[in-house]
């Protein structure tokens, strides 16, 4: 009797730590983002966010101090014109960091749900989605701007953009907003066949595309959000397209990489790519860098024609972001949390934190 | 393997309960958790049966006269009893197999039950994988968390004056004891090891299965409160429910037991 309690009991202690394992869940929650000023690279990877020196690749400083397993970083953080770093958390707390310390300014704490997506910072405004269905508009010093958060229908996983009328975003319940920049008031919505997993971007003309996770990329009309064109991809569209005027690029679940002309002028092209692409493309100059699943980074010349992929350990999730000449690429499930590439793909430095 | 055998087809099966019943998650956890139940009950039929043997060895005559006989030699003790589980058919282990089977279950379904409402982009893209192909996941994607009051993804709390109750981790609690006290075996022996193990785990039980409800996402609370109704229902049916057991000083009447020897 007594080797039978102690077997149960041992095995329950077994099923809370596993619960407890499955509860933080810090390698499947998502992936990091990554940003970057002159000086610094931002990412937002894991229990810390690090600035790392762009030209030697050396830690600068991480934040917090000591890590807490509950409190995971992954959206990509965003710079204000006064010298903050936002970033938020999936304990629902919003930071804002000094970029040259990585001391706390403040904290916004008013959120319910985690902070999936990077913020968007105007000249002097903090727009901010969370998952928690709301959009909260807030000063450089954390403070609300409008009285009451806008109120979507659904959770917002990516960051809103804004043309300086409006504030557009997608959400997990397959509509698109359009919130008034100063009041926060509802402009427009728009349903789309899809959850919007990532973000939009602004076209010309008064248009604004969103990628769905029913695999159409779609255009709508920024006034009055009417839909204007959808193109469909083979497969599932996750953090959203990429414009550079001419084009916008967008990649699907089954490495299918697309160029859809912005206006009639234009010719679309397609490459198949070796694995899913979920982030979204970086448009550098006349080339367009995109990451996959299996661990390749795609340089792509605008035209579709040059197609120079280079590997990086690990998988690409993550968004790449553009700092000066360099290329930054977030791998997971990598040995580096951090590798920068030149234009030519050779990397120049990788960033592996201390334990 | 973990994944593959459990977690994976779970997965399927919630998704596709949820979608034959019109999108409500809670349900959809409530019909798994009476599929789950029907699925073991042979196994549960079987461990009431086992447990009504112990108790009923417990008691006999024959148990007692060999532990009078053999008190100062634990090892030939130890012996005899393992005849006489063996001569009268008894499985020393088939009591608690039922309760070792749960662990697994409950250890997928956490994880089927997250897998599917897919709180975070890692869950929501491993989820994109695992879902079989006849599924249109972009049409059931995001799944409606949503049940009475609570967000199942996440744990609950009642707010009530600016304070967060923990409405179903107490309800998790009180179904989880009242379910061990109603079915617990009757015993007229008070050095009965079995009897004395079955009264800390109608103490310990609540209390694990409270602070899971406590620290975990609500969909598994709404699993276990199913499961321990489920579990009277199921002892009900089979004329094992003691109700008096839930009244402060009760004892059981030993005359009856006496009597069935």
């Amino acid at each position: 009797m007594k080797i039978k309690f102690l077997v149960l009991v041992g095995l329950l202690l077994v099923l809370a730590v596993l619960l407890g394992g499955c509860a933080t869940g810090l390698s499947a929650s998502s992936w990091p983002g990554v940003t970057a000023d002159t000086n610094y690279a931002y990412i937002a990877g894991g229990p810390y966010v690090y600035a790392v020196n762009l030209q030697t690749g050396a830690e600068v400083w991480r934040f917090p101090a000591k890590a807490a397993t509950s409190t995971p970083y992954y959206a990509t953080p965003a710079l204000t014109p006064d010298g903050q770093l936002i970033v938020g958390s999936f304990d629902h707390k919003l930071y804002s960091l000094n970029t040259q310390s990585g001391a706390e300014n403040w904290v916004f704490d008013q959120a319910k749900d985690r902070w999936i997506g990077g913020v968007l910072v105007t000249s002097d405004t903090i727009y901010a989605a969370n998952a928690d269905y709301k959009l909260y508009a807030l000063s450089f010093t954390g403070t609300l701007k409008w009285v009451t958060p806008f109120q979507a229908d659904q959770a917002i996983w990516g960051s809103p953009v804004s043309d300086g009328t409006n504030v557009y975003f997608g959400t997990l319940g397959r509509h698109v907003y359009a919130v008034n920049a100063q009041t926060g008031r509802q402009t427009w919505v728009q349903t789309v066949d899809g959850a919007i997993l990532g973000s939009p971007v602004l076209g010309l003309d008064n248009t604004i595309y969103v990628g769905t996770y029913g695999g159409v990329l779609v255009s709508l009309n920024t006034g009055n959000g009417s839909i204007l064109r959808q193109e469909t991809a083979s497969s599932w569209i996750w953090h959203g397209p990429a414009q550079d005027g001419t084009n916008v690029y967008v990649g699907d679940a089954n490495g299918k990489f697309y160029a859809f002309p912005m206006t009639g002028t234009g010719q679309p092209w397609t490459q198949q790519l070796n694995g899913a692409i979920v982030g979204s493309p970086l448009v550098w100059d006349s080339t367009i860098i995109v990451g996959t699943e299996s661990g390749n980074v795609y340089f792509i010349d605008n035209t579709g024609q040059n197609v120079r992929p280079v590997t990086v350990p690990g998988k690409i999730y993550a968004t790449p972001a553009a700092a000066g000449t360099l290329v930054l690429i977030a791998p997971t499930s990598g040995t580096n949390l951090l590798v920068a590439l030149d234009q030519n793909g050779a990397v120049k430095w990788s960033f592996t934190p201390a334990k | 393997m973990w994944e593959t055998i459990i977690v994976n087809p779970f997965t399927n099966v919630l998704l596709l309960i949820y979608k034959l019943i019109g999108g409500n998650f809670g349900i959809a956890i409530i019909l798994f958790t009476i599929l789950i139940r029907l699925i073991t009950h042979p196994l549960m039929a079987a461990q009431i049966k086992s447990s009504t043997k112990m108790t009923e060895f417990q008691q006999s005559k024959q148990w007692q006269d060999i532990q009078k006989k053999y008190k100062g030699d634990k090892e030939k003790l130890a012996q005899e009893q393992m005849n006489l589980y063996k001569e009268l058919g008894i499985s020393p282990f088939a009591s608690c197999l039922p309760s070792i089977i749960q662990i697994p279950l409950i250890f997928g379904l956490y994880q089927s039950i997250m897998r599917a409402l897919a709180p975070t982009p890692g869950q929501l893209l491993i989820m994109t994988r695992v879902v079989y192909p006849f599924f249109h996941l972009a049409a059931l994607v995001p799944l409606n968390s949503k049940f009475l009051w609570m967000n199942l993804g996440q744990p609950e709390r009642v707010y009530m004056f600016g304070v967060g109750i923990p409405l179903l981790a107490i309800i998790v609690a009180l179904t989880t004891y009242v379910q061990s006290k109603v079915t617990m075996p009757a015993s007229t022996n008070p050095g009965d090891q079995g009897a004395q193990m079955n009264k800390m785990m109608a103490l310990y039980m609540p209390l694990l299965l409270g602070y899971f409800a406590l620290t975990f996402a609500s969909g598994l609370s709404v699993y276990f409160i199913t499961g321990n109704l489920i579990g009277v229902a199921q002892y009900a049916l089979l004329g094992k429910v003691n109700w008096r057991a839930l009244i402060p000083g009760y004892k059981p009447d030993t005359t009856a037991l006496v009597r069935n020897k």
